[in-house]
């Protein structure tokens, strides 16, 4: 009875409970759909047939297998999102670190830096597109623009997370600006900093998805459009899905890990 | 004692007045005239609202007097700011998350630019003189309320100040820890000779700590009377139950204006 609690209990138990009833769900649903008759292939196909496609060797784009088409387009994918993310946080952390400098800045910026954020992707993208005439380019604003905020409000957070006490001890020391700023605010603001991260990365990549549905020139998006106009399969469709899902998880890993890399003191203790 | 004592701090008709959110004037101190002399152990003792922090802050240069003035050693407090000669210690540790304790206890050396090994050298002094020596590679969130203070009191001495100003240091710890501390704080006192201004709430810590006790009293802010703590020191705990010890927390209790508080 104890050792069914101790395993019960653990993390492990409770994310694997989770994904085996999202597979009964899931097998549910595809054979209700499947009792409907409509094409229902089209709407929810039985996960073996998603793994099979994935290992089949028939080739679903020119010469490339579903995998093979899959992964040299999350490549590319990846890249654009990546470039878009650190063009994006790297401008965010230096707005936050103009408004930290200057309130007057703040009252100027932050009210108007959120109606950026409120804008669609979808709305912004195709007017991103006719003004850069190049999809590429596009792609990359578009994601930067995604990361941005996040990653500026949560560092403008960070900075005014530090204590009243923290400015009058520097104070007494008689440290400089920079120092307050160096060996203070930066540091403080490091673990919001990277909640930023978290939140503007998959951003990023969903920016980068959704650029791609508007015009070829491969990535995951083009991929995702052509297997649900061209008759390629339902299988690559729900491939792309999982897959991106996948490398969203990956994502705010990867991140943790740097986090944890960079500030040692965030560890458990 | 007894020999030319030299004047350190010196307020003169010093007073506070601020205004609140309805834009009335508040006095929080008004009319302090006080000389502290070089090495000694003052306590600023009252109840909430007496002004004895507000006090302390304007001795900081924290704060500005708004009648009269603050001399130290012949000096503005903002110019013995500005030669770094003020340790602090706040009633929070304010440790810096990022930073081990060896590595908090350096930061105020690092802003005054003492080379790494000299850095290195002066806080395992200062860890092992408030015991936390084995804990130097630790981060403040593994230590204790008490550790942590002991990181913070080593981190104010480590500059060597020339003042100590404590804002209620101890308040926030259980009884043991702070009796402890106050142990702690009069051995490393009596082995680096600073003059300590200790802000406090408690009698009984006021007088078993300091020379003399500056006691304040509020509506408005003011010093209503020294006491003078003629117990020898070395102090030990045991002074506590002396019957001298209660004729001057007695003493000290009387000499708050407007009655019992």
């Amino acid at each position: 009875m104890k050792k069914i609690k101790a395993i019960t209990g653990t993390k492990w138990f409770s994310s694997f409970l989770w994904i085996v009833l999202l597979i009964i769900a899931w097998e549910v649903g595809a054979m209700v759909v499947a009792a409907t008759k409509r094409t229902p292939e089209n709407i929810l196909p039985h996960l073996y047939q998603i793994i099979a496609a994935a290992f089949s060797g028939k080739k679903v784009t020119g010469d490339m297998t579903a995998v093979q088409a899959v992964l040299s387009s999350a490549g590319l994918t990846l890249i654009r999102a990546l470039l878009g993310f650190i063009i994006g946080a790297v401008i965010g952390f230096l707005f936050a670190l103009l408004m930290k400098m200057s309130g007057m800045v703040e009252k100027i910026l932050f009210p108007y830096l959120m109606l950026i954020q409120l804008i669609p992707v979808l709305g912004i993208a195709p007017i991103i597109l006719a003004i850069t005439g190049d999809i590429n380019i596009s792609r990359v604003i578009i994601a930067a623009i995604l990361s941005f905020y996040p990653v500026a409000a949560n560092t403008l957070a960070g900075f005014k997370s530090v204590e009243q006490e923290k400015y009058d001890l520097m104070f007494i020391y008689a440290a400089k600006r920079r120092s307050l700023y160096t060996k203070v605010l930066i540091p403080a603001s490091l673990p919001y900093l990277f909640t930023g991260f978290k939140i503007a990365a998959p951003m990023a990549v969903t920016a980068s998805i959704l650029v791609d549905t508007l015009q070829g020139d491969g990535g995951l998006g083009c991929l995702l459009s052509q297997s649900l106009k061209h008759a390629m399969s339902i299988h690559v469709f729900w491939l792309i899905v999982f897959f991106s899902a996948f490398l969203g998880i990956v994502i705010s890993k990867v991140i943790g890990l740097i986090e944890v890399g960079i500030a040692p003191w965030r560890r458990r203790v | 004692m007894g020999v030319e004592r030299e004047i350190e701090i010196k307020t003169r008709n010093m007073g506070v007045t601020f205004k609140d959110n309805e834009d009335n004037d508040v006095q929080a101190l008004t009319n302090v005239n006080l000389e502290i002399y070089k090495g000694e152990f003052i306590a600023l003792l009252g109840p909430s609202g007496c002004g004895k922090t507000t006090l302390l802050r304007c001795v900081a240069d924290l704060q500005k007097p708004t009648e009269g003035d603050v001399h130290i050693q012949g000096m503005t407090p903002k110019e013995v700011r500005l030669q770094q000669k003020f340790g602090f210690v706040f009633q929070q540790p304010v440790l810096f998350d990022w930073r081990t304790v060896k590595k908090n206890v350096e930061l105020p050396m690092e802003i005054m630019g003492y080379s790494k090994g000299e850095r290195s050298d002066r806080a395992d002094e200062m860890l092992e003189m408030v015991g936390l020596k084995d804990f130097a590679n630790h981060y403040p969130k593994q230590l204790s309320g008490g550790m942590q203070q002991r990181a913070n009191i080593a981190r104010a001495f480590g500059l060597d100040p020339d003042i100590l100003l404590m804002d209620e240091p101890f308040s926030a710890l259980d009884e043991f820890t702070k009796e402890k501390l106050h142990e702690d704080l009069l051995r490393i006192w009596r082995a680096t000779n600073k003059t300590i201004l200790f802000v406090t709430h408690n009698i009984q810590e006021g007088v078993f700590l300091s020379d003399r006790i500056c006691v304040l009293s509020p509506h408005p802010g003011r010093l209503s009377a020294i006491v003078d703590v003629d117990l020898d020191r070395p102090r030990a705990l045991e002074v506590k139950e002396s019957a001298h010890f209660n004729e001057l927390v007695a003493k000290v209790r009387n000499s708050f204006e407007g009655g019992s508080v």
